[in-house]
């Protein structure tokens, strides 16, 4: 027995000193908690937020979007548009070097802006899909040393914004590598240096030799940690700096803790529900009723949206006007209020009387599960405050990915649905955008408003920054009074940081890691 | 011997084959994925342009003779995921698991048999009915319950070791970096010893009360009586002659159970950031990524294959008069 209780004593003695590794962070890194890991590291491939975010801090872009919304340089010191709109020449700054030693030339950023759209390649995600389609992507090239020129198909407002978004990395290296190499060995030109991705772990940076933008911390580690109690034991025990996704029922427990505290910021995506406007759905009696922008105005007296905010997502929320952000909306309309009544008097108005069992007319409302935020319980509350106007609402909660995301793409889903948006800060366009053309992908109601879309004509022929307000504003008081969302609000998003730093979170879902301190 | 391994091998394969048809309709059920690997305000065009990339546009017969013609060449497909070959995503991740399996084997098995072998030699008295208690709690407990128990009690208030995480191991090993690797080992073992342990409770559980059962049924065999009366110690008589015969059922289910385990860590992999294979495969079936999920059902299916023909082995080892 005693040679049993010396033996797990020694066993324990070796093991317990090295629990001293589990310390906070040191002073010069960074430590942020993701719960899911990369979608790869290809700068020419990325289809989620968390590997953005990631790719940000290795690769620089020519411009980028500043947490205020502004478009400031990044590698490119300035730039200019041709007299056709169709050309965008971007100046690199001086002295700019790759991770791989090389200077980083108009070459390289004309090579990065090529290689996305190589069909041999075949890169799908946001650049070669969204970004390039919109911008109508022809070529890039190299004009000098410096001066790297970005070709579209036509003119665009939002051009600026989008070409922001393409990540700009090093020729040499990249013509080296297989498509499978280069994968999963970034060589970048942003701040940070890839220096390991240990898949399902983490992902661990270094500042580069030459950082083309100011940063404090000398390492950025990201750890994947998928589960949001584990997450939040981690930030409160000191061992990360940041959380993202932060449960919103774990606020508390981070809050009274002595080492966090939660940041909330409303972010950019616009949770709304649809009401699908296409000929198949008109032949169900709630499908033909929300065909009248009456009866669509009447509902959205009919749903408590601060309610839903406060309880269901735990912080409070500005109700949407509309299909744009608030730093970019219409300045003089206000959010629909909560008024069952006057809900109650235009649906009667609208010709939609309670009949005898108090119903007016029966809906279908269609949603997801597991993507938004408490967004089943949310899609809950509002069939029944429809439900209390009379409107008798069938919520069918469906399974995301199998089934929900198929329907909503394919435009069948309906005659309501619950869904979010991704939205900018920088431009009310980019938000407009998703309503771009009968036809756009993103116009999953079917809208076809003549109006709204007679001023998309007007905004693509000129360039006068008063016309295009002007136009934008009068769109959005037609949105707000005939358009085909109930609109709720803009879905909010919770940091966990650490007391040891100082961060703060953007509106936009981005992470910059650039101007964070030690306290 | 040699003949019975031979015997297995076309058995082995037709049971891949079965896996690879079960797994095929079964993520096909779900519908297209193509819907996840396109941009939030993708066009249709842009979505038919990425169906067809992916391969998703060929009737479902000819995507299985695809993906079954390449699988003959041990080509597993791309991860559409992470963009790699599955395969190389498999076996990267695969040795994590491994040690959270082996590691929870050991305690499964070096926890029970003292349990056992006590429970069965107290029968009645009140060690017994503790360790029987406890072993019954043991099977009600879920796993993630009780790592979440771990990570707030004894990592977050005593911090005594890590929440969550992983050091390698074996994948350094794998990797030719011995020294690197036993410079981890102490570390790798606190990273492991929470996982494991909300992993093994159960099997330390189930195996402790097969034990016990198992032992009162040997003690009170004529052999166990001679042993005795030939004046042998407790000890000689309980750990030479009685468990070789109460270890058999117990290395049946140790055998089933390393294939369960290694194929049933996920939850615990999730809770303590465990970058295993279970994880992965978690996570490709959140994503519809079908070629990895694909690859890891193989994978896990030869393991499981081959742990139980060296359970069959052992089995044959430890009883003479089993004849393979």
């Amino acid at each position: 027995m005693k040679k049993l209780i010396t033996g797990v004593a020694i066993v324990f003695g070796l093991i317990f000193p090295s629990t001293h590794t589990i310390a906070a962070p040191p002073d010069d890194t960074f430590v942020v908690g993701l719960p899911t890991d990369t979608i790869g590291l290809e700068p020419a491939q990325i289809s989620s937020r968390h590997t953005a975010n990631i790719m940000k801090h290795i690769f620089g872009q020519l411009y980028s979007v500043s947490e205020s919304g502004s478009i400031d340089p990044n590698l490119a010191e300035s730039y200019v548009i041709s007299d056709d709109g169709k050309e965008y020449t971007f100046t690199l700054k001086e002295g700019l070097t790759c991770h791989d030693g090389e200077a980083l030339t108009a070459e390289d950023a004309a090579y990065s802006f090529n290689r996305v759209a190589d069909e041999d390649l075949a890169f799908t995600g946001n650049s070669a899909g969204f970004v390039y389609k919109s911008i109508d992507f022809k070529e890039a090239r190299a004009d000098s040393e410096r001066e790297v020129t970005i070709v579209l198909g036509g003119p665009n407002h939002i051009a600026l914004g989008l070409i922001a978004e393409v990540y700009v990395h090093c020729k040499d290296s990249y013509e080296k590598m297989s498509k499978d190499e280069a994968a999963s060995n970034p060589i970048g030109s942003g701040p940070y240096e890839f220096v390991k991705w240990d898949k399902g772990s983490q992902i661990v940076l270094k500042k580069a030799a030459n950082p083309p933008i100011p940063t404090n911390f000398e390492n950025v580690i990201w750890r994947v940690i998928p589960e949001a109690s584990t997450r939040t034991a981690e930030l409160i025990a000191g061992n990360v700096d940041m959380i993202t996704n932060a449960s919103p029922d774990q606020v508390e427990a981070i809050d009274a803790s002595s080492t966090a505290k939660v940041a909330k910021v409303q972010g950019t995506r616009r949770m709304y529900v649809g009401f699908h406007q296409g000929p198949e759905f008109a032949v169900t009696p709630g499908g033909a009723a929300i065909q009248k922008p009456e009866v669509r105005r009447a509902l959205q007296y009919a749903v408590n949206v601060p309610a839903i905010c406060e309880n269901l997502l735990n912080a409070p929320c500005t109700r949407m006007t509309g299909i744009v952000n608030p730093n970019n909306a219409h300045p003089n309309l206000e959010p629909y209020p909560y008024d069952p009544e006057i809900a109650e008097y235009l649906l009667d108005q609208a010709g939609y009387p309670r009949d005898a069992n108090g119903v007016r007319f029966e809906i279908t409302l269609q949603a997801g599960e597991g993507r938004y935020l408490n967004d089943k319980n949310v899609v809950l509350a509002i069939c029944q405050y429809l439900d209390d106007v009379g409107v008798k609402t069938n919520c069918e909660i469906l399974d995301w990915s199998a089934v929900y995301i198929p329907l909503i793409k394919e435009k069948k889903a309906g005659p309501m649905y619950f869904i979010g948006s991704g939205g900018a800060t920088w431009s009310p366009l980019y938000d407009m955008a998703d309503l771009s053309a009968p036809d756009s992908g993103p116009n999953y109601t079917k809208w076809m408003n003549e109006e709204w879309f007679k001023g998309w004509k007007v905004i693509n022929n000129t360039n006068d920054e008063y016309i295009i307000r002007r136009e934008i504003d009068r769109m959005l008081e037609v949105f707000y009074n005939e358009g085909p969302w109930l609109h709720l609000y803009f879905q909010p998003d919770f940091y966990g940081v650490s007391n040891r730093v100082n961060w703060n979170p953007r509106r936009d879902e981005k992470v910059d890691l650039f101007n964070a301190t030690l306290k | 011997m040699f003949f019975y391994i031979l015997r297995r091998i076309p058995q082995t394969v037709l049971v891949i084959f079965g896996v690879t048809l079960v797994t095929f309709i079964a993520l096909q059920i779900g519908g297209d994925p193509t819907y996840l690997f396109v941009s939030e305000r993708a066009s249709p065009e842009e979505i038919e342009e990425t169906r067809k990339m992916l391969g998703f546009d060929k009737p479902l017969h000819i995507q299985y003779l695809i993906y079954l013609s390449n699988l003959v060449q041990l080509d597993f497909g791309d991860s559409l995921y992470y963009r790699q070959p599955a395969l190389t995503v498999i076996l990267e991740t695969l040795p994590a698991t491994i040690e959270l399996t082996i590691f929870s084997m050991l305690i499964a098995i070096f926890g029970s048999i003292p349990f056992g072998i006590l429970a069965a030699i107290y029968r009645g008295k009140w060690i017994d009915g503790s360790l029987m208690a406890i072993a019954m709690l043991g099977q009600s407990i879920p796993s993630f319950w009780l790592g979440i128990m771990c990570i707030l009690y004894i990592s977050l208030n005593v911090s005594w070791l890590p929440i969550s995480g992983h050091v390698p191991f074996l994948m350094l090993i794998f990797q030719g970096e011995f020294i690197q690797a036993f410079k981890n080992l102490p570390t790798t073992i606190t990273y492991l010893i929470l996982p494991s342990f909300a992993v093994a409770f159960y099997s330390v559980s189930r195996n402790a009360r097969l034990i016990r059962s198992s032992m009162l049924e040997v003690l009170s065999q004529d052999y166990v009586r001679t042993a005795r009366s030939k004046g042998l110690s407790e000890y000689i008589v309980i750990m030479k002659h009685a468990m070789r015969n109460a270890w058999l059922p117990v290395v049946t289910i140790i055998g089933l159970e390393f294939g369960f385990v290694i194929s049933g860590v996920v939850v615990v992999e999730v809770i303590f950031a465990w970058p295993g294979l279970g994880r992965t495969v978690f996570d490709a079936i959140s994503n519809r990524d079908i070629p990895l999920v694909q690859a890891a059902v193989v994978v896990i299916s030869l393991f499981v294959i081959v742990i139980n023909l060296i359970t069959d082995l052992v089995y044959a080892k430890l009883d003479p008069r089993i004849k393979l």
